[in-house]
């Protein structure tokens, strides 16, 4: 490969190196320096896990070619402070909890060691502006400009630097902020993430991806990969074994890499390992696979119809899983009820979109134990799938949790894990892949879309008299989570909501579009959303408010749930009350309040993001610096 | 992925004219790097290699800025930071550091530069339209026989299309020139998919002039980006204002000339409606950000 020299300061020491003529900084940094603090999340400059100084300015590392930083002043995540210590800023993110998953954290702790150090006065808006190119998933940032605001006062010395130490507990954690154990470890940039770890001698892997919804694979041609110099080998379905080759988290319905045919667009059908990721790379373009394609299915009641194309041969309907519940009597109620309601609801797919991308490492260890490092959320089950998969007793295969950079959810399925494991084996040399976001956003399980159609009666007097509540989720090409996701959103479908008559069905259906899968709520949130509008609507229709209907129906100690569990606690009495003053709620039905609601706005509400915010703040950057 | 056999950092411009006159065919021209990175990934370019990548950023000639005669002449090294933190340029151009906070983020506006922007040629740039409004010009260097010769384009006329410009092969941005518009107040419309680090579906930049009372548009400047191949002067607006007594009804019912000018490929009623409210917005913010003047709307309506 084409090398460049270098000549550049980083992090205090002045140094000189050869290195690829195309890498970044941020790859010149994590690769060649071993300063992993500095993450790649997106490598597009949209996430700011990558920042750095570079003389001073802060910068994007991943859109930065390395060449532009030669002669340059460096400094990462790890050269802030000296080696046991904390600055201010990461002592506040440690204070306050401004870290939890921790893998935007190094960067975030650059953008607002950087927004101080150019406006050491910024008030709250300009750290917000400050901090835009950096995104958090856990936190909802409220903590982290918590966490600035803090360090500003103590940096100014308005505030004591005791005011970072812990706050005394006294004799309860409880209703205390205690800081959490492994915060030290993410704000100063030196937990090792999977990408983050090195083995010596390893491979690096490269997956090639079914660029069509369902087709079928005629033939795969990897020979002029594996001739390409540095390639160590190339695995196809092939290269696993037959008879279990199946995984997911209910259903075992999903090969580790597509067999026979593909399911959806990003699936993996061809995986390279090589010396380094470039040949990785360059070998995936030299694979030959032919498709015939196959009549696709992308709406899930499409699905369900006759003579839908089928996705799996196991389920000729297409049903994933229907879950139904019923109690009392559904007809009684309706026949019972002054107001009957019916409407149509939907959602959407969502990406659960953490900061690090899925990333992961195998290798056999000398007792011939298959080792897999990765991020996953659910690694006994993985390692009880993968030892059916790779034909090995059990305890030949362990499973080592990497911290998880942010999951949601969406690292529960064993999407990449067994390709590195059949690499591993195949080759006796560690071997890790590290996602791109593009293929993290490609491959990974979304939220599934729901359509939900409800009927709900009523009496005048706001009580639910029955509910019948009907869920057909787009569960995607494989079954990986949709059977929790439709028991869950079964058990919650009618809400915190006494119903006596109530007929409930979930149903997940098989697609060609990208997988389903587990995310935030596990499937009440698409049942909430269906029953809390149509409480609103109910109220409006009923001329009564929102939080009157809630409490007439709500669950109450005694009370019985949809599947008749009986309950001997229950609290929403106080969530509703507590949620109406803090809203400063006026009384009223919903659709008859208008512009001239007071409970609109005020101090403590967010005001959507308007930039220009150093404007307002006086001339404090007010220097010529180029001329 | 973004490959390279060699990556060039020229100091001077006729270094880098010669590197790039002679570089092999498919070889790219780098300033910030903000857009070519991001260009090479899935989704988009997928894995390029190019034989060449040749990085102006280091070119003496391109450096800092001059004020005369007038016109703010930026080195192509100028990057949309500066057009927040440097006071000359902030009183010139005062229509850029509303620009440039609605740019990408802190970070990518310290390596992104105005000339990266403009040769890049999209139609939703946020720095087209700026530059349009303050009567912007490009110039271009090239080698004849191993002369530096140059040549200059207003940039609507420099920009021919989406992507497309009039940069002839071994050709680079030397610098780009602007009136100072000190005395103007200045503003920046931009709507997207989200608020924050996005790229425009519609910008309007404005600035403006009353005159000593306050009461009259002596002067205004207007140009939209994103609503079609290239940026647009609203000439009409502009004249229609120019000298009438301010109001908002007279403001807004300029701002209806504004829809006539969307010719966009795509989601134009959406742009047309958008640009209607860009234009008011943008020279009734305009207004406010003239710092000497006390601007008074003509009461007796209310738009």
């Amino acid at each position: 490969m084409p090398k460049l020299k270098i000549d550049l300061e980083v992090n205090n020491r002045k140094m000189s190196k050869e290195t690829d003529a195309h890498k970044r900084l941020l790859d010149f940094l994590r690769d060649d320096l071993n300063l992993t603090g500095t993450k790649e999340g997106c490598g597009a400059g949209e996430c700011g896990t990558c920042s750095v100084f570079v003389d001073g300015k802060l910068v994007k590392s991943c859109l930065m070619p390395v060449a532009k930083a030669s002669g340059s002043k460096i400094q990462t995540i790890e050269g802030l402070s000296d080696p046991g210590t904390l600055t201010p800023m990461q002592r506040a993110f440690h204070k306050t909890g401004a870290s939890q998953c921790g893998y935007c954290i190094p960067g975030m702790v650059m953008a607002a060691t950087s927004a101080l150090r150019e406006n050491p006065k910024a008030d709250i808006e300009e750290i917000k502006e400050r901090l835009g190119g950096n995104i958090c998933r856990c936190t909802g940032y409220t903590k982290i400009f918590e966490a600035v605001e803090l360090a500003k006062a103590v940096i100014a010395g308005d505030m004591p630097e005791e005011a970072l130490n812990e706050d005394d507990v006294g004799d309860s954690y409880i209703g205390h902020n205690v800081r959490r154990l492994d915060a030290p470890s993410k704000v100063s940039g030196r937990l090792r993430y999977a990408a983050d770890m090195k083995m010596h001698d390893m491979l690096q892997m490269q997956v090639l991806r079914s660029p069509h919804p369902h087709a079928k694979i005629i033939s795969i041609d990897t020979s002029e990969a594996e001739a390409m110099d540095g390639v160590v080998c190339v695995i196809t379905s092939n290269d696993v074994p037959e008879q279990t080759d199946g995984f997911g988290v209910f259903v075992h319905d999903q090969p580790i890499m597509a067999r026979g045919k593909v399911r959806h667009v990003g699936e993996a059908v061809a995986a390279v390992a090589a010396e380094d990721l470039v040949t990785a790379r360059k070998a995936l373009a030299k694979i030959r696979v032919v498709y015939e394609e196959l009549p696709g299915v992308y709406d899930p009641e499409e699905a369900m119809k006759k003579g839908a194309a089928v996705v799996h041969d196991y389920a000729p309907d297409n049903i994933v899983k229907h879950i139904p519940v019923r109690k009392g009597d559904v007809n009684a109620g309706f026949a019972n009820a002054d107001l009957i309601l019916e409407d149509d609801f939907s959602t959407q797919q969502v990406e659960h979109a953490y900061l690090e991308p899925e990333a992961g490492i195998a290798y056999v260890d000398a007792d011939d134990v298959v080792v897999v490092i990765s991020p996953s959320q659910n690694i006994t089950h993985h390692r009880h799938m993968l030892s059916h998969i790779l034909g090995l007793p059990i305890n030949k295969v362990r499973f080592i949790m990497s911290p998880v950079g942010g999951g949601f959810g969406g690292k529960e399925d064993m999407i990449y894990q067994g390709m590195l494991a059949v690499v591993a084996m195949k080759t006796h040399r560690p071997v890790q892949l590290n996602f791109t976001r593009e293929e993290s956003i490609i491959a990974s399980a979304k939220r599934h879309p729901s359509r939900v159609h409800y009927k709900m009666g009523l009496k005048w007097n706001g009580e639910i008299t029955a509910i019948q509540f009907g869920m057909i989720s787009d569960g995607g090409a494989y079954g990986m989570s949709s059977e929790g996701v439709m028991r869950k959103a079964a058990i919650l479908s009618c809400g915190p909501y006494e119903v006596h008559n109530l007929s409930v069905d979930t149903t997940a259906v098989y697609t060609n579009n990208t997988p389903s899968g587990a995310f935030r709520t596990f499937g009440g949130m698409q049942a909430q959303f269906a029953t809390e509008s149509m409480m609103d609507m109910a109220a409006e229709a009923l001329e009564m408010d929102p939080f009157e209907i809630r409490r007439i129906n709500m669950m109450k100690i005694g009370s019985r749930t949809h599947t008749q569990h009986k309950l001997t606690a229950a609290s929403l009495d106080r969530c509703l009350d507590a949620a109406e003053k803090e809203s400063r709620w006026e009384n009223g039905p919903p659709n008859v309040r208008g512009s001239k609601r007071s409970d609109l706005g005020g101090d403590d509400t967010r005001a959507p993001c308007t930039l220009g915010a150093r404007f307002k703040n006086g001339k404090s950057t007010d220097k010529e610096r180029v001329a | 992925m973004l490959t390279c056999d060699t990556y060039h950092m020229p100091t001077t411009l006729r270094d880098a004219l010669e590197l790039w006159s002679e570089a092999p065919e498919g070889s790219r021209l780098v300033s910030g790097a903000t857009d070519i990175l991001p260009w090479a990934r899935e989704g988009r370019a997928g894995d390029v290699h190019i034989p060449s990548l040749i990085d102006v950023t280091r070119v003496a000639e391109f450096k800092g800025y001059s004020v005369a005669n007038g016109r703010v002449r930026l080195g192509a090294n100028t990057v949309y930071q500066d057009f927040l933190t440097d006071g000359v340029l902030r009183r010139t151009l005062p229509c850029m550091p509303f620009c440039a906070i609605w740019f990408a983020d802190d970070q990518i506006r310290e390596q992104a530069t105005l000339a990266g922007n403009l040769a890049n040629a999209s139609p939703v740039a946020d720095g087209t339209p700026a530059v349009a409004a303050l009567n912007g010009t490009v110039e271009l260097a090239r080698l004849e026989d191993s002369e530096i010769k140059t040549r200059q384009f207003v940039v609507s006329d420099f920009i021919l299309g989406p992507g497309r410009t009039v940069l002839q092969p071994g050709e680079i941005i030397t610098s780009v020139s602007l009136d100072s518009a000190a005395g103007y107040g200045g503003s920046f419309q931009k709507v997207g998919q989200r608020r924050s680090l996005v790229i425009s579906v519609a910008c309007c930049a404005a600035l403006v002039r009353a005159d000593n009372t306050g009461c009259s548009f002596d002067d205004l400047r207007l140009a939209l980006g994103g609503v079609g191949p290239r940026p647009m002067r609203l000439n009409a607006v502009e004249s229609r204002l120019r000298g009438e007594r301010i109001s908002r009804r007279t403001i807004y019912a300029a701002a209806q000339l504004a829809a006539d000018e969307v010719a966009s490929r795509s989601r134009q009623e959406y742009r047309r409606s958008v640009v209607i409210g860009f234009v008011k917005a943008g020279i009734e913010e305009a207004l406010e950000n003239q710092s000497d003047v006390d601007v008074k709307f003509e009461e007796t309506e209310h738009a």
